[in-house]
Order: structure tokens, then C-alpha cells, then sequence
């Protein structure tokens, strides 16, 4: 008999403890995939969020998060300054501020004014997107989907907007036209949020004449790429931070998101560990009790490396089938991780905890296969250093 | 502007550029620092600062380290680097304040309010958000709040415990099934001898109660070691005074509440099969 079919008859002689067995590894092996997801789901999603926004580089005057320390200064001249470099092939100066609605019962509105209406951190979803150059003067706002929900617009509906920009002034209300509905990448779930044009953003906040900005977006020549970019505005403007989307992804890797990242090497590492003693414990009880049987087959002429081998192939089916078995228990777990944690407060609607990734797949089998062959050692070497005349000596006495 | 005020005593924090200077002097104002800050640029009491509110450093004042502290820690902000340095409301007022707007020199971030009791916190909030339009209250915390961070992260862990609860039970019904079979003969014996299957049941669930509290507690006290452990590892990966993981007694019963009731039932359902069966096929070999 082949050894596959060997040692496959051995498993299923049991079928109850092989069944629990496999269980056991599917329910293991699916916390383990999780966890390989969960360690570079937020850095894969929010790779992807920046990549989808289509700047290359974000340059701000404070090293952290915009809105935390100074803001750009004179950001027209700047971003015009930017512009000109040749590795530059578009500054657009972004302001990010909050605005109340005539409802006090609303949540507030996030604000967000662009220089640039054509090259925008927005996706525009229906109707014409903000014009230049109105006659009538009035503000145009493009709403999100959420704040197009909640107050019934759609293009060419008015709102009242009343900033609360900054903590010392309180500018009147101005009414702005809705001049369509957009996607923006990072808003979360119950955001509402309007952007429009920055003047019209300074005047509803009330500081026109204020030529500053939150951040400066740029899009490097797509033939130099963004890490030249970032070296030559580190060069024009040394008092400025530019960050390319990689590095504010390594740098998020290294602080913001290391939480996640370390809670699954630690479950990872716990998982590996269970999976390993619960095949460990399932082969020597299984050995230990076939253990005249195996004497009587070493007898009968089978090789010691052929006993060994029935061993760790039952390893393997144990840990192939509940392997296979953990991928879409794993996936179905993994969406309801992911559903519970981005209910947290201010995380992006799109940004996801749990992403698959190719990777992941390929480092899920080769733990488990090791798993499968650390657990298979010492139950191995029990067969293999069975003494047979003794054993089928004691065997046949009980 | 770079600072920010957040504490309810007429101290206030304020992150900007930082200068050491070399001559100290005991009648300069006094500041405290992060111990976080003191470390990154090897600041000690009596050392003397010099402070900018303006990004280019600008405009700086000069002031006394009079101490060290160590920052509240905050699980908001964990991940932070807590470079931070407490000043007198005054100097801070001194250091920010627009001199083209008189009004900067008395307006203030927030006010931390102490309630005299706590839980009016809610209500006080609803009050003044009615009678003052325009001023922001909110209780400093909120319990059960479904959007709360903390409790998104509780719902994590615990959907996380319930993943390894169910992996656990099958682990220990595959061993118990493994013990039963092992136990075939002797149980078989026992009820030759005479007990009866209810004795035999008893003698399975006194033997499981026994199994599942010493697990269980060897659990509880694996993890109560290894507590310290783990938050140091935490605290010194983020440099925080933050505790990750703490046992309560109430983790520690609840914990024990599960295992044991789960040992229970996988052992007397690993015995149930053997115990169904007719003597004679037990004994048999």
C-alpha cells in the first residue's frame, strides 16, 4: 500500500478524533489567517486610499498631521513656487476646517477648500463639480453622500453654512449652492462633509485675505517620480515637510498602525503554538495506541523511514484539510472583524482592517506545513525507536 | 499657533520649538517637561529653556525646568510621542497671545470643569450646550457609547475570545474523546464490577470538574505572570505609563466561569458514547 493511502486509512480509522482534529486546525488556522490580514490590512488599505486620492507627495510646515501645529504661509506663492520645479507636475493648496448648518441638531460639517477644482482630493459622483469663476458670485459646495442623504440634496439645492473654522471668529452664514455630490477618500462613516473652492472656503470661514493652507498636494512628473519630488521641494523649501505617499505609509507603519500589527504577531504566534500542541497530542495519543500494530508492521519488513513517513503525512492531512478548511472560515471571520472595528470613530469609510493579500495566502500555508512538521517530530520518533521484538512482546502479554 | 490648553489648574501644555540654554536662572519662569521630552533632548531640573510659539523659533522666551513628569497616560494617543512641557496659564497667554488682538490674552482653549457629582456630567452638558449657543460641552467620559473607541476595541477582543473559546472546546473534546477510548477497558471493568452507569457518570464528572479547575486556574494564573510581562513589553515599545492588560478579579471569574462549565460538558460528552454502549463491547478486545 502506497504511503498516502497508508496513512490516510490511519486518520480516518478514528473518525471522530480525526473530524475534531480538523476542526480544531480550521478554527486555529482561521484565527491565524486573520491575523496575517490584520497585520498589513490597515497599511495595504491605506496605501491604496492614498494611491486612489492621486497625489504623489503632501507637504505641510509641521512634521505630524496637518491641523496640529502652523500652517503654510503665503500657500498661493508657495504652491506657485512648487508648481515650477520640474519635478512638479501640479500644487494644489488644501485648507480643512468645520462649518455648523441652520439645523443645530446636524452634526457638524467637515469642511475642506481646494485652490484647484480640476485636480482635487475628490471623486465628483453626480452633477457638474465646482465652477471657476462664477458671475452670480455665488459659493458652490460639493456634498458628500452622507450629507446628501441626511438633507435630501441633490445639484442645485441650497444649504446655510456657518464656519467654525477657528476658535476666534464667527462669521454670518452663507448660502451655498450644492454643485454636486463626490466620493471623498478618507471621509468615515457618518461624516458629513462639504468642499469647495478655497476663497469661497476663507470666506465662509471668515478669513479672507488669510493666504494660508493645511497641506499643499502634489502630483510629481509622472517620469521623475514622487522621491524626486520630495527631494527637490526638501531643497526649494527647507522649512517645509514633504512626505511621499511611502514614506507616509512607512511612517504610519512604524507608529500609527504598529498597535494592530504587534496584537497579531502575539495572536499569530499563540495560534502557531495551539496548532502545534493539538497535533502534537492527536498523533502521540494515535501512535501510542498503535504502537504494537507498528511493531508487528516493522516486522512484517517496513522500513523505520517508512513508518516515520505514515506519521508525518497523517500530520499532513490533519493540518492540509483543516488548512484548507481555515481559508473561508477565516475569510467570513475576517469580514466580521472587520465590520466591528471600522465602527470605530473617525476611521475612512474605505480603509479596511482585514486585506487580502497574496502574501498572506502563501505565509498561511508555510506556517501551517512547518506547524505540521514541528508537531510530527516527536511522535516520529517514537516510531522510530521502537523497540519491536519488546513491544510485540509486551502487546501480546496484554 | 502651536499650543494648546487642556488642564482644569492654571497649568497649560504647549508643543513648539525648544531651545536648551546653558545658563540657569532661578528667577525665570518655571515649566515642567515630559519625561518623554526631558529624555529626547537630555533636559534636568534647574535647566533652562528657551520657548517659541512660532515655527521658525522666533520671538522665544526663556524659562526654569523646576521638574519632570510623566505624561497621563492616554490611550487615544499612545502611539504619540508625548514631547510636551506644562506652563503657568500666564506665561503661556505671554508666550501665544496675538498682540494685535486684545482679546487673545484672555481666551482660553477649554475649561476642565470638576462636578460635584460626576454623574451629572451628562446633564450638566445638556444645560450649558442650551444656554451658552456657540460653546462646546461634553463630559469628559462617556460610558457605552457604541461609537466609543475603546468599546470598538472591546468588541474586538471579545469577538477574538470567542474564536479561541470555540477552537479551545474542540481541542478539549478531542482530547477527552482520546482519554475515553483509552478508558474503554477500565470503564467496561467497573461496570462488570458491579457500579452502575450513573456511578460511572459521577466518577467521569467529578474527574472532569477536577481536570477543567485546575485548567482553568492554571490559566488564570499563567496569565496573571505573564501580565507584567506583556504591558512591559507595550509600555516600553510605545513609551507609555499606559496599562494594556490588567486581570481583575472579574476577568479572572469570567474566565473561569467559561472553561470550567466547558471542561464539564466535553468531558461527560466524550464519556456519554462509552457509557451508552452494552459491558460486553467495552471489554471486548
Amino acid at each position: 500500500m502506497r504511503p498516502l493511502a497508508f496513512a490516510w486509512i490511519s486518520l480516518v480509522r478514528q473518525p471522530a478524533r480525526a473530524a475534531l482534529g480538523i476542526l480544531g486546525i480550521a478554527a486555529v488556522g482561521a484565527l491565524l489567517f486573520d491575523m496575517l490580514l490584520l497585520s498589513r490590512g490597515l497599511v495595504v488599505s491605506f496605501g491604496e486610499l492614498l494611491d486612489e486620492v492621486g497625489f504623489d507627495v503632501r507637504v505641510s510646515a509641521v512634521e505630524s498631521m496637518p491641523r496640529t501645529g502652523p500652517r503654510v504661509t503665503d500657500a498661493t506663492a508657495t504652491a506657485a513656487g512648487l508648481t515650477a520645479l520640474p519635478e512638479v507636475a501640479a500644487a494644489v493648496p488644501v485648507q480643512i476646517g468645520s462649518a455648523e448648518l441652520d439645523d443645530p441638531a446636524m452634526p457638524e460639517v467637515s469642511l475642506v477648500g481646494s485652490a484647484d477644482a480640476s485636480e482635487s482630493p475628490w471623486q465628483v459622483l453626480e452633477g457638474p463639480g465646482l465652477q471657476a469663476g462664477r458671475s452670480d458670485g455665488r459659493v458652490q459646495v460639493l456634498v458628500n453622500r452622507n450629507m446628501a442623504r441626511r438633507l435630501a440634496l441633490t445639484p442645485g439645492s441650497r444649504i446655510g453654512l456657518r464656519g467654525t473654522c477657528e476658535a476666534d471668529s464667527a462669521p454670518p452664514r452663507v448660502e451655498v449652492e450644492v454643485a454636486g455630490i463626490a466620493d471623498f477618500y478618507f471621509d468615515d462613516a457618518s461624516q458629513l462633509t462639504a468642499a469647495m473652492r478655497l476663497e469661497a472656503f476663507r470666506r465662509t470661514c471668515g478669513i479672507e485675505g488669510d493666504d494660508t493652507a493645511d497641506l499643499i498636494l502634489v502630483a510629481a512628473d509622472p517620469d521623475l517620480g514622487p522621491t524626486a519630488a520630495v527631494e527637490a521641494i526638501e531643497r526649494a523649501r527647507p522649512d517645509l515637510h514633504a512626505f511621499s505617499n511611502e514614506q507616509l505609509i512607512a511612517r504610519f507603519q512604524q507608529v500609527e498602525f504598529s498597535y494592530f500589527r504587534q496584537i497579531s504577531a502575539v495572536l499569530a504566534t499563540i495560534t502557531l503554538f495551539f496548532g502545534f500542541l493539538l497535533i502534537t497530542v492527536l498523533l502521540t495519543v494515535s501512535v501510542n495506541q498503535r504502537l504494537g500494530e507498528i511493531a508487528a508492521l516493522r516486522a512484517l519488513g517496513l522500513t523505520r523511514r517508512r513508518v516515520v513517513t505514515d506519521v508525518v503525512l497523517e500530520s499532513a492531512f490533519l493540518v492540509g484539510l483543516g488548512g484548507a478548511l481555515a481559508l473561508p472560515l477565516g475569510l467570513g471571520l475576517a469580514f466580521w472583524l472587520d465590520t466591528i472595528l471600522r465602527a470605530m470613530p473617525g476611521i475612512p469609510a474605505n480603509l479596511h482592517f482585514f486585506v487580502f493579500e497574496p502574501r498572506a495566502l502563501v505565509l498561511h500555508a508555510g506556517l501551517l506545513a512547518a506547524t505540521a512538521l514541528a508537531a510530527a517530530l516527536y511522535p516520529a520518533r517514537l516510531v522510530a525507536r521502537l523497540p519491536i521484538s519488546a513491544t510485540l512482546r509486551n502487546e501480546g502479554a496484554t | 499657533m502651536a499650543a494648546s490648553i487642556g488642564l482644569a489648574t492654571a497649568l497649560a501644555s504647549l508643543d513648539g520649538p525648544l531651545v536648551r540654554a546653558q545658563i540657569p536662572d532661578t528667577s525665570l519662569p518655571a515649566l515642567l517637561v515630559s519625561r518623554q521630552l526631558a529624555e529626547a533632548e537630555s533636559l534636568a531640573v534647574g535647566d533652562t529653556v528657551r520657548i517659541s510659539a512660532n515655527p521658525d523659533g522666533s520671538e522665544p522666551r526663556t524659562f526654569r525646568v523646576a521638574g519632570v513628569y510623566e505624561p497621563v497616560a492616554d490611550p487615544m494617543r499612545f502611539t504619540a510621542q508625548r514631547h510636551e512641557a506644562r506652563l503657568h496659564l500666564p506665561d503661556l497667554l505671554e508666550l501665544t497671545a496675538d498682540p494685535e488682538d486684545p482679546l487673545s490674552r484672555e481666551s482660553v482653549t477649554s475649561i476642565n470643569v470638576a462636578l460635584a457629582d460626576p454623574a451629572d456630567a451628562e446633564r450638566v452638558s445638556r444645560e450649558l450646550s442650551a444656554k451658552v449657543p456657540g460653546l462646546i460641552v461634553r463630559p469628559a467620559v462617556r460610558s457605552g457609547d457604541a461609537a466609543n473607541v475603546f468599546v470598538v476595541i472591546e468588541r474586538f477582543h471579545q469577538a477574538i475570545a470567542l474564536v479561541t473559546v470555540i477552537a479551545s472546546a474542540v481541542f478539549l473534546l478531542a482530547l477527552m474523546v482520546m482519554l475515553a477510548d483509552e478508558r474503554r477497558g477500565v470503564v467496561g471493568t467497573l461496570r462488570l464490577i458491579g457500579l452502575t452507569r450513573n456511578r460511572v457518570i459521577l466518577q467521569v464528572f467529578t474527574e472532569g470538574l477536577l481536570i477543567a479547575v485546575a485548567g482553568a486556574g492554571f490559566g488564570v494564573l499563567f496569565a496573571t505572570a505573564t501580565e507584567g510581562a506583556f504591558n512591559r513589553f507595550f509600555q516600553w515599545r510605545y513609551d507609555t505609563a499606559l496599562v494594556f492588560v490588567r486581570i481583575t478579579p472579574r476577568v479572572a471569574l469570567q474566565a473561569l466561569a467559561i472553561a470550567v462549565p466547558l471542561g464539564l460538558l466535553a468531558s461527560v460528552a466524550a464519556s456519554w458514547t462509552l457509557l451508552r454502549r452494552e459491558v460486553l463491547t467495552l471489554v471486548r478486545r
